[in-house]
């Protein structure tokens, strides 16, 4: 078997006009060529040669051309041009591949998917009707675009699949106008649409990529569910409804606070409650049986509020230490926090700790309501035990060090800000799988987001950022996340019932760290803080505006009088110190709002892009880079990555070599203490673990007032301790941030390095000796894909 | 000195720092094998083509008894002779490692092998498979070379020992090891046996760190007793990597055949040699071969990774973290 064709028969054809007498080697030396014409400081002959030096008998000219791709994408970290050259080679795999299948262009793309039974009736009829001008939309150059592992993501992940060849029937662009015309009433709206995506201006998030104009067209991203009620056919309603939601690509968060702790006595028996980590570990192996048509595992998050008399237990559900029965290796895990908790961390003060089943009032109530509900239920000595706040905030702090889990988001002020919570029977109970999603749940409302991030790198030029530009792909991104709600499937009733009623959507970015290197601005400078929030409230007030022009053309969504906007408080009313610089048009959208109401509950969040960033090949979300030089395990393999940005400043300056090359990996992916690298790129190409963490945290906060919903905001602490952690959740606490995301760490040792240079020993390494504590090891941050 | 015979129990002062903080550093990277979900990897081998079941089926068999050999090393051998506490310290919890090993092996045998015929000549394979039999002799013959002194008290002894060490460093551990994570790396570069990389990956970064404890141990001695290291005890090391590469090779002729997309005899030789050359550029001797790394999936271990939850579970997380609540502390 071959790794690029998952399958033993995959047909490749050959090309035209060859010499019978040509061996295979011969052949893909003379692709090699031809590919690597127009590509800079890219030897094919090298290539060549290495491809000559490592035949096997029996090889086969595909095998050959995985083997040059397998090259070529290795070297991108001496000389980033070889992963155009890498692409370029797989997209001629991938056109081989189809034209096996009879796949030559779009219309016949979609005859094949069709006569395989993978597409949607109306998708074809409409495809039908209008083939000739569908046909003639597609972009065949466009492929170019792609470094190579956007494409061999695409290629290995979302191209559609016969049945039983396991060929792929789509080319890349075949791809992107399929998602399109699933979304598309015309041919201009197709055309619109496919435009954005290929150009990797803006991409919907992987249940659309993966789904659009399929016969299961689940296309949201994002399930919310409400805690089980505190009874056993709820809590087993609930594990029907995860396996559901998770079969169909879709990322889960779940509360769990409604569920009696440990030692309740239940009535019917006469008998105590094992409390809710045996509900867990039944809810973890339901997760990872679910596999997501193949794709992937299911994956999910379980929040509890900081007063369930579990929580401590809870706190250890991830330890890999410890007695297995109770771990739940699958899940992650959220602390949804109230204010209460966090000022007596502040205060130093006692916390008490509740059983549900005594307080069941406290799991729908947050801000003043709770906080008195609360201190009367101290009042009247219902809490199962009291601890110190701080030691309790402490061991959350241990579980986000030693397990990157235990998120801390904030509920108090999620629903404060929310535009949803307005009434109050309208409660937050939990966000989502990736902590950027804020909606309302109960019992009978599963709450749902449909996401799309737009590619900031795309829409950036040396002479600045395009909001020009930037206003066009929302606008559209916006019509399209909105229809995606009308469009989808819904795995469950509860889950339907939700999204029609509120149509949220989710639209995020991603590539804002390439803003940053292509305007050559520090993560933590004045400049960057004021370009990003500009830009979030650039994105934020066109979407306001798209959605309150939906909203008179189409309706404001249906139960638009429970929320804030009815009532004239749009989110950003909420941050008096919100740096506004569209004051008018904020003022105008508002009047609109009053006339027509708005389309969709709720319109930004910023996910983490994991999965579409990698396709677009820019920085994910709004996240700073990890190194300058890493790889990524993905279910097909590993992939090396470099920072383009930085390699092209230091050849422009004369300074790429192989000795630098070979510094950065040492110093894995760190540029600091390089002597060739002048103080400015050093200062510039930090690390997401050399950045002071309070500048992420500001410029989250700065973003915060146009982010109706919430951000993935990951945080890096290459080895954190228990005082570093508890000052900086605190500080995320106080500057107003709905959510964080993962605290990303770093291991204590690494695998040596096997391709630089040893250090001798007891000599001084020819190279500039880099910090110990940055150069010690290798890092395996994990990152999301359920939200995009 | 470090290799003075005795049982020096004095933590405190602490002679050799460097040994207790490789210590603290071991624990904190601390796994478990249920952690590995080997899962997947059965769809995989079902696929197999009969000249990749065959290269797994030796790989694993060597993989059944390579950590038990170091394992009982490191007691007959190295526990006894390296006489600083911090620097047992640090052995001990490599024994502890060497046995995590073995379980990850062993669980991945019962899975890989259902039958137990099948899995019983596994486990016996260095006496029936001829090329793993033969890397076994050579690991026997070092172990035997130092069991018999019970102390270290001439120079000739000190010589003996250190090759001993430097044997299970550099060759066993150092080659016959990385040679077999190679292949594990060649199938996951082509996306199989996803479950087999995990394990692999914790158990690559454990032996590294062996590694590095070993040499340092090396430097240490050097620092002492300089004379030790003379032109004689160069050659012995340059032969005893000869053998080493040699041995290695044969097994890579009985895995690899005639060769296999990305994986020939030749790029194999090729590998040796060079993972040869750095360990003895690490020993402050000279190149031997000055081959170059022929493996592009090997250049992908020497930096950081993004591991996508979905699809495998991170492992950055450190056990071992310190300190206690502050609301003002840098960050």
């Amino acid at each position: 078997m071959t790794g690029l064709a998952t399958t033993p028969s995959a047909t490749t054809t050959a090309p035209q006009q060859r010499e019978p007498e040509q061996g295979p080697a011969a052949r893909i030396a003379e692709r090699l060529r031809v590919h690597a014409a127009g590509l800079p400081d890219v030897d094919a002959e090298k290539v060549v040669a290495q491809i000559e030096a490592g035949l096997w008998p029996g090889a086969t000219e595909a095998a050959l051309r995985e083997r040059a791709i397998e090259i070529t994408s290795a070297t991108v970290a001496s000389e980033p041009t070889y992963s155009k050259l890498a692409a370029r080679l797989l997209a001629e795999h991938i056109a081989d591949e189809t034209a096996g299948e009879g796949v030559t262009s779009f219309t016949s793309s979609i005859a094949a998917s069709n006569a395989n039974g993978l597409l949607a009736d109306d998708l074809v009829a409409f495809v039908n009707a209008n083939a000739a001008a569908l046909d003639a939309v597609i972009d065949e150059s466009a492929d170019d675009r792609f470094e190579y592992f956007g494409l061999r993501t695409v290629y290995d992940r979302y191209l559609l699949r016969h049945p039983e060849h396991r060929t792929v029937l789509e080319r890349p662009q075949y791809f992107m106008l399929r998602v399109a015309c699933g979304l598309s009433q015309s041919v201009e709206e197709a055309a619109e649409l496919y435009r954005l995506l290929s150009t990797l201006s803006y991409l919907p998030s992987s249940p659309t990529l993966f789904n659009s104009g399929t016969r299961r067209a689940q296309l949201s991203s994002c399930f919310l569910l409400d805690s089980p009620k505190d009874e056993l056919d709820s809590i087993y309603e609930r594990y029907s409804q995860v396996a559901r939601l998770s079969k169909y690509a879709g990322g889960i968060g779940i509360a769990w606070s409604r569920v009696r702790s440990r030692g309740s006595l239940i009535r019917g028996t006469n008998g105590h409650s094992n409390g809710i980590v045996p509900w867990l570990r039944t809810l973890d192996s339901s997760v990872a049986a679910v596999n997501q048509g193949g794709r992937r595992k299911g994956a999910a998050c379980v929040y509890l509020a900081s007063w369930h008399a579990d929580i401590e237990e809870f706190l250890e559900l991830r330890d890999n230490t410890g007695d297995n029965e109770r771990r739940t290796h699958n899940l992650n895990l959220a602390n949804w926090i109230p204010d209460e908790f966090m000022r007596r961390v502040e205060d130093d003060g006692q916390w008490s700790l509740f059983d549900p089943k005594e307080t069941p009032e406290l799991v729908d109530l947050w801000g003043d309501d709770f906080d008195q509900a609360y201190r009367a239920a101290e009042a009247a000595g219902k809490a199962k035990k009291a601890v110190s706040a701080r030691e309790l905030y402490g061991r959350m702090m241990r579980t986000l060090a030693q397990t990157g889990n235990g998120w801390m988001t904030f509920s108090d002020t999620a629903n404060r800000t929310s535009n949803q919570t307005a009434r109050k029977q309208n409660v937050i109970h939990l966000s989502n799988l990736c902590t950027e999603i804020l909606e309302v749940t109960n019992d009978s409302e599963t709450a749902v987001c449909n996401l799309g991030s737009v590619n900031l790198s795309e829409h950036t030029t040396v002479a600045g950022f395009d909001f020009e530009r930037l206003e066009e792909t929302v606008r559209t991104a916006v019509k399209f996340l909105d229809r995606t709600i009308d469009l989808g499937f819904y795995p469950t009733a509860e889950a339907e019932k939700a999204n029609r009623k509120w149509r949220p959507i989710g639209l995020g970015c991603m590539g804002l760290a390439d803003v940053f290197f292509k305007l050559k601005l520090a993560f933590d400078s004045e400049e960057a803080l004021a370009l990003s929030t500009a830009i979030a409230e650039r994105i934020a007030i066109v979407a306001y505006e798209t959605s309150a022009k939906l909203a008179a053309e189409l309706g404001a969504h249906p139960n638009f009088e429970e929320t804030r906007a009815h009532d004239g408080v749009l989110h950003i009313d909420h941050y008096a110190d919100a740096r506004l610089t569209l004051g008018a048009r904020w003022d105008a959208v508002r009047a609109q709002i009053g006339e027509h109401g708005l389309r969709n509950s709720l319109m930004i969040a910023i996910a983490p892009t994991a999965t579409i960033a990698s396709i677009a090949g820019c920085a994910e979300c709004i996240e700073p880079v990890v190194s300058n030089v890493f790889k990524r395990e993905t279910l097909s393999g590993e992939f090396l990555q470099v920072n383009r940005h930085l390699i092209t400043e230091l050849k422009e300056r004369g300074i790429w070599s192989e000795k630098v090359r070979q510094a950065i990996i040492v110093a894995e992916g760190s540029v600091q203490g390089i002597a060739e690298i002048p103080a400015d790129l050093q200062e510039r190409y930090r690390t997401a673990w050399e950045l002071p963490q309070r500048a992420l945290i500001d410029l989250a906060a700065a973003r915060t007032p146009f982010i109706d919903q919430a951000q993935s905001l990951n945080l890096f602490q290459a080895a954190p301790t228990i005082g570093k952690l508890s000052s900086m959740y605190r500080y995320a606490w106080k500057s107003g941030l709905k959510t964080t995301y993962y605290l990303r760490s770093r291991p204590a040792t690494r695998i040596n390095q096997t391709t630089v240079s040893a250090p001798a020993a007891e000599k001084p390494t020819e190279l500039e000796v880099i910090p110990a504590d940055i150069a010690c090891s290798l890092e395996n941050p994990e990152s999301c894909e359920a939200c995009q | 000195m470090l290799l003075d015979p005795g049982m020096n129990l004095t933590l405190r002062p602490m002679k050799y720092p460097d040994f207790y903080e490789q210590y603290k550093d071991a624990i904190k990277n601390t796994w478990h094998v249920e952690e590995v979900d080997l899962a997947s990897d059965l769809t995989d081998l079902n696929a197999f083509t009969p000249q990749e079941q065959h290269l797994i089926h030796r790989l694993v068999a060597f993989f059944a008894t390579g950590d038990t050999i170091v394992a009982n090393n490191l007691v007959l051998n190295l526990y006894q002779h390296i006489n600083s506490p911090e620097g047992r310290l640090y052995l001990s919890r490599q024994l502890f490692e060497e046995a995590v090993h073995v379980q990850f092996y062993l669980t991945l045998l019962d899975t890989y092998l259902p039958d137990p015929e099948e899995r019983t000549k596994a486990f016996d394979a260095v006496n029936n498979i001829p090329s793993i039999k033969r890397k076994a002799d050579f690991c026997f013959k070092w172990i035997d070379s130092a069991f018999d002194m019970q102390e270290l008290k001439t120079a000739a002894d000190r010589r003996t020992f250190l090759l001993n060490l430097i044997c299970f460093a550099a060759c066993i551990e150092g080659l016959f090891f990385y040679g077999a994570f190679a292949y594990v790396y060649w199938l996951r570069s082509r996306g199989l046996l996803d479950g087999l990389a995990t394990g692999t990956n914790w158990v690559f970064r454990d032996e590294s760190c062996h590694m590095n404890f070993a040499f340092s141990v090396v430097d240490q001695v050097r620092q002492e007793e300089p004379e030790l290291f003379d032109e004689q005890m160069h050659r012995e090391v340059v032969a005893m990597m000869e053998e080493a590469v040699e041995a290695e090779l044969q097994f890579a002729e009985d895995l690899i055949g005639d060769g296999m997309p990305g994986m020939t005899v030749k790029d194999m030789k090729s590998y040796l040699e060079y993972a040869a050359d750095q360990r003895l550029v690490r020993l402050g001797m000279p190149k031997q071969w000055g081959s170059e790394n022929p493996f592009p999936f090997m250049a992908l271990q020497d930096v950081q990774e993004l591991t996508n939850f979905f699809e495998r579970r991170a492992t950055a997380y450190q056990v071992a973290v310190e300190g206690k609540v502050d609301l003002d502390e840098e960050f």
